[in-house]
């Protein structure tokens, strides 16, 4: 199974449910701001517009940041989860760089900081086959947790039933390649802070299209440096000694 | 008037002031975070740290591989004289790379993770391999002037052995490198600005390195002249900035050939302070150098080498800010100026570097050549008249700059959030599905169950979830939908509001809560 969670916006009243479940079951302080996505925030609640946006990790399919990572630390599961191991972790930062949708956020107040954002309660309920906590808190069904293809219907059937009350996008369907939190909305998504102009095509190819060409660099320019390096050489050698054949 | 020479003690006071806050910065850094030290944030995580110390410093180590091949494996050995110095400056950038990298990672004790844990999908994981292995090539290279500086013949004999191997990992390891801190912004088409961004960023990185690699072979080699008389012949020098022209024209084309082709231009002409960086660092960066070089004359002057040269450093230094800081500023939404101790810690490293440089050049064998002329005034100071208003208009310029990055990034840019939690209360109440009455578990001394009903207790028409969640109460739901105890309930959590003030008293009422158990 693929785990996703949709956040139907227009069904949001801002209640901050998801937003308290994910700091208890996370130990995350709770007087920290919850209106912002922070390294002790992980689902915030904006209020922007008059609309009651819930931010969280996208857990895109194939995720920019673990990509980016160079030990690993980041790294999606089999169930759809984007989950980070602070172990591993050097604290290059360049998940926060590369996270189109500026997911991942940094302890910055502590000298040995971790990058943290929400790991889709991977460990404590998701691997178990639970849906995560914030979903489970919302009042509302909001926001809800199930298998992505079938939140993708259920997104889609809502829009084409009551057509007058979204916006016709499923946000995350396409975007960075698709994701594994979808939106629907009744604002347009780049009025509510979304990010507008997102490619479709998968972020790691971006670098991987350059990057699986090292091999062949390295092989073919070794190569052509060393035939180089034997032809001047060699060619010095016979205008200093004619005579001999080499 | 004669320009005087500052004495060394004014120097070496610079230095230790300089050093002194750079090592205060980097202690204060490592006991109290980054947060506290620099200014970078969650919207602005990589800095001049990043910018200036890291994508500068290879940058300027580029002369290294590119003159080691010319002379090596292309054998012109006319260049020899050369070699050393750009060897030494591209292992001492390395050197220096990797100590401003250690201060800004956020956890430096698991920098060796990148030789255990491979993830090969990772530019970063490239530019650490080449880091690591680039900087043992040139260290290797160097090693040479100490072998000859301690007369170790049977060495000097082994490294001539493997020398052109150890040159053509170099140039293999040095090109991906600085390809791969162009490759680093590949996966940012959406933040970083359209006239930097490009498929093109690795080759752009690459032929820009080469120009600031052979022109920091220019301006140390008049520095080191001014300071002990050691340098390279002028003639040599000028047939490098022929080919910095030429590569700094390469460069061109390509670069602007492919903003033409994804319609960059027009934010360039936009008014924009991203369109006014670029015309700064691709008028005053790459093509006044390619001219001034293309020029005989100018070549064959001092003072006009000495200027292309630091023209064309400029041009780097420009573009490089300009990816990492100029062009991610607007899709971040935050002002970024670095801390004082951001500062002192760059100061700190580039201090560091001319002083292991100037020391280097004095003991070893790094130039070749003894120049019989006595006092060296700054190239531009001796050429005269012209050569001082060179100096004062880059001193313009480079104020002119700093003054322009201050001013656009004070310039605040709009955040649109607005906190509204009445508005968001205030909306339609009818959708709320509360959860299923919850069942509490009683003790022993419990006269009856109790069962929460969340109808009974919200105010459905202000919801407020968080006036009990999730200190008071907890707000997990369980799996079955019945809402399960995850910490215990008892008087002490009821009777925060049932206190005879907010609702009835606890203490007065048992079976308002407690169902009797007949």
């Amino acid at each position: 199974m693929k785990a996703a969670i949709l956040t139907d916006l227009t069904k949001c009243v801002g209640c901050e449910a998801c937003a308290l479940a994910c700091k208890e079951i996370n130990d995350l302080p709770r007087d920290s701001a919850n209106h912002m996505l922070t390294a002790y925030t992980w689902s915030a609640m904006e209020h922007r517009n008059g609309v009651n946006i819930r931010r969280q990790c996208m857990h895109c399919e194939e995720p920019a940041c673990a990509s980016a990572c160079p030990v690993g630390a980041l790294s999606k599961t089999p169930e759809g989860a984007v989950v980070y191991d602070g172990r591993k972790c050097i604290g290059c930062r360049y998940c926060m760089i590369a996270c189109p949708f500026g997911i991942p956020k940094y302890q910055w107040d502590k000298p040995i900081p971790l990058i943290q954002k929400c790991i889709f309660c991977y460990e404590k309920a998701l691997k178990a086959g639970e849906q995560p906590a914030c979903t489970a808190a919302c009042p509302t069904g909001a926001t809800i947790f199930g298998e992505r293809q079938a939140l993708i219907a259920e997104a889609q059937q809502r829009i084409s039933s009551t057509p007058e009350k979204y916006q016709p996008h499923i946000f995350g369907l396409k975007e960075a390649g698709g994701t594994s939190v979808l939106y629907t909305s009744a604002v347009p998504f780049a009025e509510l802070g979304f990010p507008a102009n997102l490619i479709e095509e998968s972020y790691p190819n971006l670098t991987w299209k350059v990057l699986n060409k090292i091999p062949g660099i390295v092989t073919t320019g070794t190569a052509f440096l060393a035939g180089l390096w034997w032809i001047v050489n060699r060619r010095i050698k016979l205008q200093e000694k004619p005579d001999e054949t080499l | 008037m004669k320009l005087k020479l500052p004495k060394p003690s004014f120097w070496l006071i610079t230095l230790a002031v300089i050093w002194a806050a750079g090592i205060i910065s980097v202690v204060y850094r490592f006991y109290n975070g980054l947060g506290a030290a620099t200014n970078l944030s969650d919207q602005f995580p990589w800095g001049i740290w990043i910018g200036f110390d890291i994508l500068i410093g290879v940058a300027l180590a580029a002369g290294g591989f590119a003159v080691c091949a010319t002379i090596y494996i292309f054998n012109l050995k006319e260049y020899r004289p050369i070699g050393r110095p750009t060897v030494l400056t591209a292992f001492l950038g390395y050197v220096l790379v990797i100590v401003a990298l250690l201060v800004d990672l956020g956890k430096p004790y698991n920098v060796w993770h990148v030789i255990t844990m491979w993830n090969h999908h990772s530019v970063m994981f490239e530019v650490g391999w080449c880091v690591m292995l680039y900087t043992t090539v040139l260290f290797l290279e160097f090693l040479p002037a100490f072998f000859e500086r301690f007369r170790m013949v049977f060495w000097q004999d082994l490294f001539h052995r493997i020398l052109i191997p150890l040159v053509i990992a170099g140039v293999i390891l040095s090109t991906l490198h600085q390809s791969s801190l162009g490759s680093l912004y590949l996966i940012v088409p959406t933040k970083l600005h359209p006239i930097w961004y490009s498929g093109m960023l690795p080759v752009f990185f690459f032929i820009s390195a080469l120009a600031g690699g052979l022109a920091m072979v220019i301006f140390e080699s008049y520095l080191s002249a001014r300071a002990f008389g050691k340098g390279i012949e002028h003639r040599l020098l000028a047939q490098i900035s022929r080919v910095i022209a030429v590569v700094l024209m390469i460069y061109l084309v390509l670069r602007l050939q492919n903003m033409v082709e994804r319609g960059a231009f027009k934010h360039v002409f936009d008014g924009s302070s991203e369109g006014i960086f670029f015309l700064i660092e691709i008028i005053l960066g790459y093509i006044t150098p390619m001219m001034l070089f293309f020029n005989a004359r100018i070549r064959e002057s001092k003072a006009g080498l000495f200027f292309g040269a630091v023209l064309t450093l400029f041009g780097l230094v420009m573009n490089r800010l300009n990816v990492a800081i100029t062009g991610m500023a607007r899709s971040a939404g935050v002002e970024y100026l670095p801390s004082w101790m951001e500062v002192a810690v760059t100061l700190s490293v580039i201090a560091a570097g001319l002083f292991i440089f100037r020391l280097a050049s004095k003991y070893l064998p790094v130039f070749p050549r003894e120049e019989k002329t006595g006092v060296h005034q700054p190239p531009l100071i001796e050429a005269g008249g012209s050569g001082k208003l060179a100096m004062g208009l880059l001193a313009g310029l480079l104020i002119l700059v700093l003054a322009g990055f201050g001013y656009s990034l004070a310039v605040t840019r709009p955040n649109q959030s607005v906190d509204v939690p009445q508005a968001a209360q205030a909306i339609a109440a009818e959708s709320l599905e509360f959860p299923a009455p919850i069942e509490f578990v009683q003790s022993e001394e419990s006269p009856g169950q109790v069962i929460f009903n969340h109808e009974s207790h919200v105010d459905t028409s202000a919801p407020n979830c968080k006036n009990c969640h999730a200190g008071l109460f907890s707000i997990r739901a369980s799996k079955a939908g019945t809402a399960v105890q995850t910490r215990a309930v008892g008087h002490d959590q009821c009777g925060t509001c049932h206190n005879g003030e907010k609702a009835f008293n606890y203490e007065e009422s048992c079976d308002g809560c407690h169902m009797s158990t007949e």
